[in-house]
């Protein structure tokens, strides 16, 4: 992760390059994303495929970023996008009570996409689908690290009160609409980081996440998951997010 | 047949080279494409199928023995010109627009391919009209959709609907899959199955098909 370069008193505004070291995801996640159990014995072919997968990303991956701190006011005309959000979204209670927001944008690099693109295409499914699970978990983990970078910097300008914390949302779940990403991307211009949004308000390259990262009182972000979309999810992420800032 | 039992148990362990060289050997023996492709590939795949619903093999596994099954397949292709590859039926799938997420499909349509039906894949943000354009030209049996983001979801009702409006929910049955998909979701909005999984999926898609 580069270096904060922000001046004091100045928004936050940058690219950032990952390094693949801290977003790597565990070999044991990956295997559990591909829905082998922890603690099972895992065959020899599946470990090799592991390795394989594992592999291609180290080399193909040009994992980057882009942050941008924007107000609560600038947040609001993002976060209507096209007004197509569900009624009851959870990020609607927790944003207004935020005391730092920054929109984010982050990506794999088109090879990594391309490559798993091409794998299927030739039949290499087993391959193909390896290296979609690694991509997708360190793309899962370079969000977390741009909390931590968040974190970071706000604690580096004394803007971090004690028992602040920060945490992503993400359009296209928890009832906010993928349509929000067309405001995030006017405003956050991420073609600089290679990656573009289709009419449909999906990314390419596809292993990219886009979101708001959020800063306050860790008391908002947690809420009962009771909410109607709650029921069809299988995710439980928040769960465990949750969990994560309550023991801190 | 003592070949056929070995490309069958051979594609079961994933291997794609072997499979290729004992197909083109049961070729060379002359026994017809029809019996390779039941008793050799599709019942390998069969035993892998039901290996996989009852979680005695991981997903992997699962796709290392498809990569193994295409190569069989790829040599018997030919063979088929003139009679067309038989089918069980044929299945548009695709992930429904607005969703980019699709290895939960693209896993449906290699197991759906591996029990023998012909798979019409549309690929990723496909719009519901597209679905039943293509179930219609393509005469399709079942559509089968997929989605992981809770926002796209309501795209699958919007495709029961346009079922309904061209009078094809008798003659299209629909089956949905993906995270945020659940049994419950598919009675509210009216599609005939939900597969848990992809094992779950073909199972389902055999029933629906009545080839079960």
């Amino acid at each position: 992760m580069a270096r904060i370069h922000s001046r004091k008193g100045y928004k936050l505004k940058q690219i950032i390059d990952f390094k693949i070291a801290e977003i790597n995801p565990d070999g044991r996640d990956v295997l559990l994303h591909q829905g082998i159990p922890k603690g099972v014995e895992v065959p020899e072919r599946i470990r090799v495929l592991l390795a394989e997968g594992v592999d291609i990303f180290r080399r193909t991956a040009q994992p980057k970023g882009v942050i941008e701190e924007v107000s609560l006011n600038q947040f609001e005309n993002t976060f209507v996008g096209e007004g197509k959000n569900i009624r009851d979204v959870i990020l609607e209670r927790i944003y207004p009570k935020s005391d730092h927001l920054a929109l984010y944008v982050l990506t794999m690099g088109e090879d990594v996409s391309s490559r798993i693109e091409k794998m299927f295409n030739e039949g290499d499914y087993a391959l193909g689908s390896m290296l979609d699970a690694v991509a997708s978990l360190a793309a899962d983990k370079a969000s977390e690290v741009f909390e931590e970078f968040y974190r970071d910097y706000l604690d580096s300008e004394e803007k971090l009160n004690p028992g602040e914390f920060v945490l992503s949302y993400s359009p296209g779940y928890c009832g906010w609409h993928i349509s929000g990403q067309k405001k995030l991307f006017d405003r956050l211009k991420p073609g600089l980081i290679g990656v573009t949004l289709n009419d449909s308000y999906l990314m390419t390259p596809l292993k990219s996440v886009s979101g708001v990262l959020v800063g306050g009182n860790k008391e908002i972000h947690i809420f009962d998951n009771n909410f109607e979309y709650c029921k069809e999810c299988k995710h439980e992420s928040c769960l465990d997010r949750m969990k994560r800032i309550q023991t801190i | 047949m003592e070949l056929l039992d070995r490309i069958s148990s051979t594609l079961q362990k994933g291997e794609d080279e072997q499979v290729a060289e004992l197909t083109k050997q049961a070729i060379d023996e002359n026994i017809p494409a029809q019996d390779i492709l039941d008793n050799g590939l599709i019942a390998g795949m069969n035993v892998i199928g039901e290996q996989f619903r009852k979680h005695e093999i991981f997903l992997p596994e699962v796709l290392l023995a498809a990569k193994a099954m295409y190569a069989g397949m790829d040599l018997l292709k030919p063979l088929f010109i003139k009679e067309k590859v038989p089918t069980q039926g044929k299945v548009v799938i695709g992930t429904v627009h607005g969703d980019l997420h699709d290895l939960g499909k693209n896993l449906v349509g290699i197991m759906l391919k591996g029990a023998g039906f012909d798979v019409i894949d549309l690929g990723k943000d496909v719009p519901a009209e597209k679905f039943v354009e293509a179930a219609k030209t393509e005469d399709a049996g079942v559509i089968g959709m997929s989605a992981l983001l809770t926002t796209t979801m309501p795209v699958m009702k919007k495709v029961v609907e346009l079922l309904k409006e061209n009078g094809l929910e008798d003659a299209v049955k629909t089956i949905i899959g993906g995270a945020p998909a659940s049994e419950d979701f598919a009675d509210e909005i009216g599609v005939n199955a939900y597969g848990f999984d992809a094992g779950k999926a073909v199972e389902l898609v055999k029933e629906l098909t009545g080839k079960k």
